[in-house]
């Protein structure tokens, strides 16, 4: 029991963390209040369940038949699921190929959401960016043709040449992206271009002055930050082997809007390692309250679902860090470069000092 | 052709919108933060009027008066218990949109435990419902339409009067136009927050008592109608009461229409998508007149227009 409590842990660690590395550095770091995260998660499963099925139904010539799209998943999902099982070098394929795909078609999508409103100020910038993710959500929930709307698709199980302990191999593998995902940010942020986006966090015209294009910077971010975001819902559409437009719809945005929002502010915004802490912290909670939730109900007496609870509860919580703790459990950091080392190095200038210049 | 119902059907969720968007008008306009509660808001009023109709059988035209108290104390207890407190700690914008954004989350959660509680005690689960089968006629009309009708008038009749001819408006306006000179002056910023936190949450809880005369109460009603709500207060200009009023009517207007005329050419299957409309309003406001459309000068364009030619 506790052992599977651990491995749901470590599971859902891995998810969040990507995506809360890839929201902090559109949001911690850049200033964008990218309020429609979800949508990059929505986009990776789509490539997972929506273009990645299309491209194997054709090439195993499944036929499309009375059941439509969603039925036709489920033979293609079937037989590709047969075929890995001998063959782990077609799961692996098919893994790295939706990764990819994943992550570009993020990218491009990440772009284009962000073009009406990367002129805007913040406020207009969110408002767009939340109505964009919850219109195109709901498209896909009508649509059927797009990932089977209400009804969902299969994909095939990539892992399917291991017969015990998929759970934990799986969670192996989110946990190991999640790492490259962090190291992959951590330098990225190291770099002129992360120094460029505390920039224009702090005042967008003094990258003007600097001959910088924010639009430009936005636009760029976004596609990063999407494309990060999108690997989260291939791997969660690997997990439970379904991609239901359904969930997203009622869910979509508290999952995978606001809890990361609550992560990254958690941990203390613009730093990549409080980021991993207020994601441990905040997954832990969220399993812990899942794992005991009828004994909870039943302790409360009341006849409501957890779920209900667990929003009040982090909503709260985000009030709470806001009010009490605006810069987290680890605020962020001066940036150390080369320059300002040397002047910590000869003591010209102290460590809250460079922190208040800067 | 186009229908009498679907025109009045147009007619009626319009109503509703204004309601909403001048209330998410009046909170931007006083406080600056674009709230993102406003639907659940909503969704406070909707409840209202399904509790007093299973308790006491009270038709829900009936609980407007109550639906306007008990969302007016919800919007009043946010400004005052989760807005006051971050904006006196000097918070910016992006931390007062996701504290809106969280509260929006415990009024979703609470509303789970509230329908829960109901569907218990009443005997009949309250998840989703609609009112539509209790409506009746007026004069040939529904009376959905008449009464929506008539709340706008009076909504904007008293906010007209108590803008414009008494003392209060005055230092209301002042506050609204520039609080920092309104202060030095001796208006009390904080009172003119006040009022509009517990207008907002009343207007849009009294168009979410006569929402489900329109359309189905879901447990995701309240993210369904917010983009609505702010592609009606966007066209409007976002920072102007009667833009939410023209911008409500736009959107609303061509939110069913748009949507009815594109099922005659394309086919039924584009029905459910109306929010794309909205969306698009939103972009193309955006794009072309950020300031919504009250700022767009007419004469210049005619001008112009004129010079072109």
């Amino acid at each position: 029991m506790i052992y599977g409590l651990i491995l749901n842990i470590l599971l859902w660690f891995g998810f969040y963390l990507i995506i809360s590395l890839s929201l902090n550095m559109e949001y911690g770091y850049g200033g964008i209040p990218n309020f429609g995260k979800a949508l990059s998660v929505l986009v990776g499963a789509i490539v997972a369940g929506g273009v990645v099925t299309r491209i194997l139904i054709y090439i195993y010539h499944i036929k499309i038949g009375i059941g439509g799209f969603s039925t036709a998943t489920s033979a293609v999902s079937n037989e590709v699921t047969t075929l890995i099982a001998h063959n782990p070098l077609l799961g692996l394929a098919l893994f790295l190929l939706t990764l990819i795909l994943a992550i570009i078609i993020g990218c491009i999508a990440g772009a284009i959401f962000i073009l009406p409103s990367a002129r805007l100020k913040e406020d207009y910038l969110a408002i767009t960016l939340l109505a964009i993710a919850e219109t195109f959500t709901m498209i896909c929930y009508y649509n059927q043709s797009i990932i089977g709307g209400y009804y969902g698709v299969s994909v095939p199980d990539f892992l399917a040449f291991i017969h015990t302990n998929r759970g934990v191999v799986f969670t192996g593998i989110v946990l190991l992206i999640a790492l490259i995902t962090f190291i992959f940010f951590e330098r990225l942020m190291n770099t002129p271009y992360g120094r460029l986006l505390r920039a224009m966090r702090e005042n967008e015209d003094v990258i003007r002055v600097y001959g910088r294009d924010l639009m430009k910077v936005r636009v760029m971010t976004m596609a990063v930050g999407s494309g990060i975001a999108a690997i989260v819902g291939v791997l969660l559409s690997y997990y439970t082997l379904r991609v239901q437009a359904n969930s997203f719809m009622i869910t979509g945005r508290t999952l995978w809007t606001f809890y990361p929002f609550l992560i990254i502010l958690l941990g203390g915004a613009s730093n990549n390692k409080g980021t991993a802490v207020g994601t441990i912290i905040f997954v832990t909670v969220m399993e812990v309250i899942d794992f005991y939730k009828t004994n909870i109900v039943s302790f409360l007496h009341l006849p409501v679902e957890a779920v209900w609870l667990e929003y009040i509860l982090f909503g709260i919580m985000m009030l709470l860090i806001l009010y009490y703790k605006p810069e987290g459990i680890l605020p962020e950091k001066p940036i150390i470069t080369p320059a300002i080392k040397k002047a910590y190095e000869t003591k010209k200038v102290s460590k809250k000092g460079v922190r208040e210049e800067y | 052709m186009l229908g009498m119902d679907v025109l009045t059907g147009a007619l009626i969720y319009s109503n509703l919108l204004v309601l909403l968007a001048v209330g998410l008008t009046l909170a931007y306009i006083t406080t600056a933060v674009p709230n993102f509660a406003q639907g659940s808001f909503a969704v406070v009023g909707s409840y209202t009027a399904l509790t007093v109709y299973r308790l006491f059988h009270l038709h829900p035209y009936v609980s407007l008066p109550l639906a306007f108290f008990a969302g007016g104390l919800v919007g009043l207890a946010s400004y005052m218990l989760v807005l006051k407190p971050l904006i006196k700690r000097g918070a910016n914008i992006v931390t007062l949109m996701i504290a809106t954004l969280a509260l929006d989350l415990i009024l979703l959660g609470l509303r789970g435990i509230y329908a829960g509680y109901l569907g218990k005690i009443t005997g009949s689960p309250c998840e989703m419902f609609m009112f539509t089968y209790l409506d009746f006629q007026i004069l040939g009309l529904p009376a959905i339409l008449v009464v929506s009708t008539l709340v706008i008038v009076i909504t904007f009749s008293v906010l007209f009067t108590l803008l414009y001819k008494t003392k209060f408006g005055v230092a209301l306006r002042a506050s609204m136009e520039n609080p920092d000179l309104a202060e030095i002056m001796g208006v009390n910023v904080e009172y003119t927050r006040m009022f509009a936190w517990f207008l907002s949450g009343a207007l849009a809880a009294m168009a979410g008592c006569l929402l489900p005369f329109k359309q189905e109460i879901v447990p995701s009603t309240a993210e369904i109608i917010i983009v609505s709500i702010f592609a009606a207060s966007i066209v409007g200009g976002l920072n102007n009461i009667y833009g939410a009023l023209i911008g409500g009517y736009i959107v609303g207007l061509s939110e069913s229409l748009v949507t009815y005329w594109l099922s005659t050419v394309i086919g039924a299957g584009v029905l459910v998508y109306g929010k794309v409309i909205a969306l698009t309003m939103i972009i193309v406001t955006l794009l072309v007149a950020p300031q919504g459309i009250i700022s767009i000068e007419w004469r210049k364009i005619k001008k112009i227009k004129r010079w072109c030619s």
